[in-house]
């Protein structure tokens, strides 16, 4: 479903001309209704990778293929879950969840109650008139997930986006995305650093290391599901990661800067 | 993201507020303490101060004119009573006060409606290509610059003495603050929301109506501000000028051939109380409203 071949990525600093390797012959496939964690250190280029398979950023070299098709583009057909809330602030939860729908062509009706779903499956419906300052991080998030699935993608992409909720919201989401995941099937690409998280969620987990190493592991993690984040096993396989990510170089300066957040690059991300 | 005027920190009240309790530990003189306790509603109190002020100083001014210059220095009763006279129908220069009030907002309005049209949309334009702005800022940042009256010669020859000029002069002159700032606020949205737009598969259009322009509203808004206040000004200064028979602006330029002083402030009168109620009444409070309703503490 998700495809990288021999992606690499280049980042210039306008101001210093400096020229930064993000990611450097990236190989990664994610099957169809594959639940995949990328897991990294700060500043890897976990978020760079997400966005070039979201189409934000195009790569400097290599392919990124999605259904064997090369990615042009960000459409609503890879939904994005970012780790900062970017819901719309002048429109209501509901608004905020019909924005996708309207750009698809959806009657206003049909929107009404897609949006009236989705907002009842993330358990949010006494809030769907609420403007997005009014809710929690963790309901902001939950909403995110909302406005996405309710375009019903093929596939997931999150960058982190449980990375600033407290240890209990987070718990509770993670468990939330995986009911939905097995009740919708969807296949999800989840970027984070937090190996607990990686063992709890996925079905196999990528350690991407900082250029020039790319993906240095990829475990997958056979623990029947549902999964007790206390069991021995889960113990086990996350002490096995940490054992890799510790093998690691640490974060060069540069990159840690470019990671995590995206640079502004007009060029490539401002249309006309 | 650039600061424009009243756009970045709360704009100063139109009238001033009661004072919040002094934090404990300060010290107070008793005498304020008493003054406290005397006088319930300091708020409204200051409020009718404020307004007393300018009254006083208007009415000593007038005495102290009189007493040294032969002229008739229209006191604020000299005002009023002229304002009500007018007000039931007099007549101004062969037309009533409402008849020049309305011609002044009407010419005011179509000045208005055309600069936040061009304004806004090439505001949006700006804000999105930086070869656009780059072009073309320098332009605007001029036109800026132009004081009102300026226009006025260009005004004349575009259209000659017609109230036509006076429009054109409004627009001109509301203009520029309007680009500036729906500039500043199109390049002040931030780039997660342009991502996250373009996801849920919006076109270029829809970005524009639903992303780049309720994400600039707020800065807008206090263009608009701006923009109305300069237009207003200088339409007071275009009537007088090229104005053609009514209007606010040319009542008053004709009191100096027929000594209608108190109609001419009448007119002054009437103008500020239609701007602070536009300004402080309505376009101050959106602006309020839009940034809390969507709780918009915008970063840096």
């Amino acid at each position: 479903m998700i495809q990288l071949d021999a992606v690499s990525k280049l980042f210039a600093n306008a101001e210093t001309g400096q020229v930064v390797q993000a990611l450097q012959d990236i190989d990664l496939v994610v099957e169809e209704n594959e639940f995949v964690c990328l897991l990294g250190p700060s500043g890897c280029g976990k978020s760079t990778l997400l966005n070039l398979v979201a189409g934000f950023e195009r790569p400097t070299s290599g392919r990124v293929l999605f259904g064997g098709e090369p990615v042009r583009a960000a459409g609503p057909e890879r939904g994005v879950v970012f780790q900062e809330p970017t819901l719309f602030p002048w429109l209501t939860v509901e608004q905020n969840i019909e924005f996708g729908l309207r750009n698809l062509g959806v009657g206003r009706l049909e929107r009404k109650e897609i949006s009236l779903r989705f907002v009842s499956l993330v358990g949010l419906a006494d809030f769907a008139r609420a403007r997005p300052h009014q809710l929690s991080g963790g309901m902001k998030q939950r909403v995110q997930l909302a406005r996405v699935l309710a375009l019903d993608p093929r596939a997931l992409l999150m960058d982190e986006p449980f990375g600033s909720l407290d240890a209990q919201t987070r718990d509770r989401l993670q468990d939330q995305l995986l009911d939905i995941w097995e009740n919708h099937r969807k296949t999800v690409l989840f970027v984070t650093h937090n190996v607990e998280e990686a063992v709890y969620l996925a079905d196999r987990v990528a350690v991407l290391a900082p250029a020039p190493d790319g993906i240095t592991a990829d475990m997958p993690i056979t623990i029947p599901r549902p999964r007790d984040r206390y069991a021995t096993e889960m113990r086990e396989a996350t002490m096995a990661l940490i054992a890799v990510l510790a093998d690691l170089p640490c974060c060069v300066l540069p990159s840690r800067s470019l990671g995590e957040s995206p640079v502004r690059e007009p060029s490539t991300t401002m249309p006309g | 993201m650039s600061t424009s005027p009243g756009s970045a920190g709360p704009a100063p009240d139109a009238f001033p507020q009661p004072r919040a309790p002094a934090p404990v530990g300060t010290h107070q003189p008793p005498a304020l303490r008493l003054a406290r306790r005397l006088l319930p509603w300091p708020g409204i109190l200051t409020a009718i101060a404020a307004l007393a002020i300018p009254l006083a100083l208007w009415w000593g001014l007038a005495a102290i004119v009189m007493h040294l210059r032969p002229v008739a220095f229209p006191t604020p009763y000299d005002t009023y009573l002229r304002l009500s006279g007018l007000l039931r129908g007099q007549l101004l220069n062969d037309f009533t006060i409402y008849r020049h009030v309305a011609d002044s907002i009407q010419r005011w309005a179509l000045g208005f409606a055309l600069a936040v049209g061009i304004g806004v949309s090439s505001g949006l334009l700006l804000g999105w290509s930086r070869l656009l702005e780059r072009l073309s800022m320098p332009t605007v940042t001029v036109l800026q610059l132009v004081p009102g009256l300026a226009w006025i010669p260009v005004a004349i020859l575009l259209f000659g003495v017609n109230p036509r000029a006076t429009i054109f002069m409004v627009g001109v002159t509301a203009l520029a603050p309007i680009v500036i700032n729906t500039t500043a606020g199109v390049k002040g949205v931030d780039e997660m929301y342009l991502r996250a737009a373009r996801m849920m598969g919006a076109e270029d259009s829809t970005l524009f109506a639903r992303v780049l322009l309720p994400g600039s509203l707020p800065h807008l808004l206090s263009g608009l501000r701006v923009g109305f206040a300069n237009g207003w000004r200088v339409l007071v200064a275009g009537e007088m000028i090229v104005g053609t028979g009514t209007g606010l602006g040319y009542s008053i330029i004709q009191s100096r051939w027929t000594l209608d002083y108190a109609a001419a402030f009448v007119c002054i009168a009437i103008i500020c109380i239609i701007g602070l109620t536009v300004e402080r009444g309505i376009l101050l409070p959106l602006e309020r409203r839009t940034v809390e309703r969507w709780g918009l503490a915008r970063s840096a």
